[in-house]
């Protein structure tokens, strides 16, 4: 693989915990890989499947999703909405033919910047080693 | 569909975003974008010019969308959706991409910054594309207010309220009010006495014709929106009191640290080490004895007991030190042969008139250590020949020396925490807590006692380590703000709540089981599920479970989101071309 491939990661964040969790990164300075690229919703509950499915449609190397953490979601139980449809993507990613880390799930909240910047950092570099997702040019070859 | 003309503005924020985005070619590149009529870079979005530019902007080139890419939509959405409502266009149909906390402040190459800002704003203009106007809607308040929380900042909220004839609930989970007030002797650093400042504000309290008090009571749950809450009040029998009101004050207190875990001093295992809660009681009780019964020749008082210690609380608890140097004066008068030691790591005597009581109490009998908070001092008992009780080793800094202080007695200044059931609160009214389980305000500088939940405020050492001063203030500006909008009678509510498209919906009903409020209800005679936008949160739950697409999030559709991923992944193309 190449030694230059920078990733491109497409990354969405609640609004609440994690994208406030990532505003905390950047008021704190925390210095982070530029790989990734944040939609904001306002639940992980909002992230419909199509989301991630299009993002790795569209070219995108790898997809993070970012919730609160079990039970301090703002609306309760989106989150647990959100894990659910986690574990079925991985399932129907992995039959595709993406390999299942090309797509996270992950808590953050919103005094978690520095989790936000490092795991940031270990999914770019994760990404990395898998090389460029090849979805998007089998796709186009399928012309689907 | 009418082409969308579009505005982008790229915001320098100063240096903050211009040192790392190269702002110039990213305006220019955003200008080649179709149906981007003008794309400008200006120093502050988010001042009277820039705001002044946008809204000319609309005016002479007849914008129907815009862009700025600036800050967090946090800090700054609704101040740019005012402005662009102010001349005349739908708040809805502006977008904000965030090149500063997600770019500049958090990237080290320029080139690669600039290109991801690029990318942000790119996805901001497409997904505008689809913006929907949205109208907003407005509810009215309900004049009551729930406190919860009897302390000093409690009973400051809830007075100012019930003054201006509005009707309050104030709940308390103990049998008394006052919370921590109560339980001092003397406030620094006027030594005025508590119980004097505090039991006229509780008498006003307990016979205002417009509080309602709860003592021993709980509240577990709340539901609503600003303006219509509602909540039961369980007292200890269990019996349950419905309330609905239209604002809610937290003001849950803080609680003391227990310093048990820090092996160092001894506490609980060493006769004579006790923490400053103790010390406080023994003042209030008029009787400064050691455990022997005999008055104390020599007291030690240790500083950040618990504080400024990454194993306990890495914070400051912003009380100790001035109530230590309160200890060592009320020492110093009440037993005038008695020495007094102050170890302290960091002396930090910040409020009005505290570093002149500092200046003070360094006249009297009063002996000031310092240690390095990574070398605490270590507390053990005196030898049979020693004329003391205990001793504290140390590395005293300021000499260099190693030093042992005589104490009969040793005072912990023991840190501020979060209330233990911190995190029951936070759920029943639906706010955050920080990681050390603080609640959080909505902004740290520019929003202090609101919080990311509309009509919820926090106020007091629920929401940090503070004096009484400092909580009075908050409660106050509370105060005011829930003023503030009951005098308005008719509050604005979110928009962006889910609605339903009758013709795709299936009757399926799934939506209904995931709506975490109940705001979606099944039409049975035309088998179709119908939101109920008071109730609904916009959460967007429903939106992605619908298996026909029936709903649409509004702010957030499908295709809105779709046609921001677009954005990112296709340099150079637009959906909107």
């Amino acid at each position: 693989m190449s030694a230059n491939f920078e990733p491109k990661i497409v990354a969405f964040l609640c609004n609440w915990c994690s994208y406030t969790g990532a505003d905390l990164a950047g008021t704190s300075r925390i210095k982070y890989a530029p790989n990734i690229r944040i939609i904001r919703v306002m639940c992980s509950g909002r992230i419909d499947p199509t989301f991630v499915l299009k993002s790795f449609r569209e070219g995108a190397d790898g997809v993070l999703i970012c919730g609160c953490h079990p039970g301090d979601c703002h609306y309760h139980e989106g989150n647990y909405r959100c894990l659910r449809r986690y574990h079925l993507l991985q399932k129907y990613i992995q039959q595709m033919g993406i390999e299942s880390g090309r797509l996270r799930l992950e808590w953050i909240s919103a005094s978690e910047g520095k989790q936000f910047a490092q795991l940031v950092n270990e999914m770019t570099e994760q990404v990395r080693h898998l090389g460029p997702s090849t979805i998007k040019t089998v796709m186009e070859t399928l012309a689907v | 569909m009418e082409k969308p003309r579009i505005g982008v503005y790229v915001c320098w924020c100063g240096s903050n975003i211009a040192k790392m985005v190269d702002v110039e070619a990213v305006s220019k590149e955003m200008e080649k974008i179709p149906n981007v009529v003008i794309a400008k870079n200006y120093k502050y979005m988010c001042s009277d010019p820039g705001q002044d530019l946008i809204i000319k902007d609309i005016k002479e080139h007849k914008l129907t969308r815009v862009v700025v890419a600036a800050c967090s939509p946090r800090i700054h959405e609704l101040t740019f959706r005012k402005a662009v409502e102010s001349a005349g266009m739908n708040p809805y149909l502006f977008e904000m991409a965030n090149i500063r906390e997600h770019v500049s402040w958090v990237h080290e190459d320029r080139e690669s910054a600039t290109q991801k800002a690029k990318d942000l704003i790119r996805a901001a203009i497409n997904r505008v594309s689809f913006h929907e106007e949205l109208n907003r809607r407005s509810v009215q308040i309900n004049p009551a207010t729930l406190v919860l929380g009897g302390g000093i900042a409690g009973i400051s909220a809830a007075l100012e309220i019930a003054d201006a004839k509005k009707q309050v609930y104030l709940v308390e989970k103990t049998d008394r009010l006052g919370g921590r007030m109560a339980d001092l002797d003397v406030t620094y650093p006027f030594m005025t006495s508590a119980q004097q400042l505090l039991k006229p504000k509780i008498e006003a309290v307990t016979h205002h014709p417009n509080i309602t008090v709860f003592l021993e009571s709980k509240v577990e749950e709340t539901f609503g929106y600003i303006g219509n809450f509602e909540c039961k009040i369980i007292d200890r029998q269990g019996k349950e009191t419905a309330i609905k009101y239209g604002n809610l004050v937290i003001a849950t207190g803080l609680e003391s640290f227990d310093p048990t875990p820090v092996g160092n001093y001894g506490y609980g295992k060493l006769a004579n080490v006790v923490t400053s809660v103790e010390f406080e009681k023994m003042l209030r009780a008029g009787k400064l004895e050691t455990s022997e019964g005999k008055i104390p020749r020599h007291v030690a008082i240790i500083h950040c007991v618990g504080s400024l210690n990454p194993d306990y609380h890495e914070y400051c608890s912003r009380t100790c030190c001035m109530t230590a140097l309160k200890y060592a004066n009320q020492v110093c008068l009440a037993l005038p042969g008695t020495s007094v030691y102050d170890l302290y790591t960091d002396m930090r005597a910040f409020g009005k008139g505290c570093e002149e009581m500092y200046a003070d109490t360094s006249h009297r009998q009063v002996m000031f250590l310092m240690f390095d908070k990574d070398d605490l001092p270590k507390v053990r008992k005196a030898g049979t020949g020693d004329a003391c009780n205990l001793i504290v080793e140390m590395n005293e800094m300021l000499s260099g020396e190693a030093v042992l202080v005589p104490a009969d007695m040793v005072v912990l200044m023991v840190a501020a925490e979060a209330q233990k059931d911190a995190k029951t609160v936070s759920h029943a009214a639906g706010i955050s807590m920080c990681g050390n389980q603080f609640f959080i305000e909505k902004h740290p500088k520019l929003d202090p006692v609101a919080t990311t939940t509309d009509g919820v405020y926090i106020v007091g050492g629920c929401q940090g380590p503070k004096d009484i001063p400092d909580s009075v203030a908050q409660a106050r500006a509370a105060a005011a703000r829930i003023l503030a909008t009951i005098t308005q009678q008719m509050v604005e509510v979110e928009v962006t709540t889910a609605v339903v498209d009758e013709d795709l919906c299936c009757g399926c009903q799934t939506c209904i089981k995931v709506c975490p409020y109940s705001a979606i209800g099944f039409d049975a005679e035309k088998k179709v599920s119908r939101v109920n936008e008071v109730l609904c949160k916009g959460c967007g739950t429903c939106g992605s479970t619908c298996p026909t697409g029936a709903i649409r999030s509004r702010h957030f559709t499908d295709q809105q989101i779709l046609s921001q991923i677009e954005g990112l992944m296709r340099p150079g193309k637009t959906e909107a071309a």
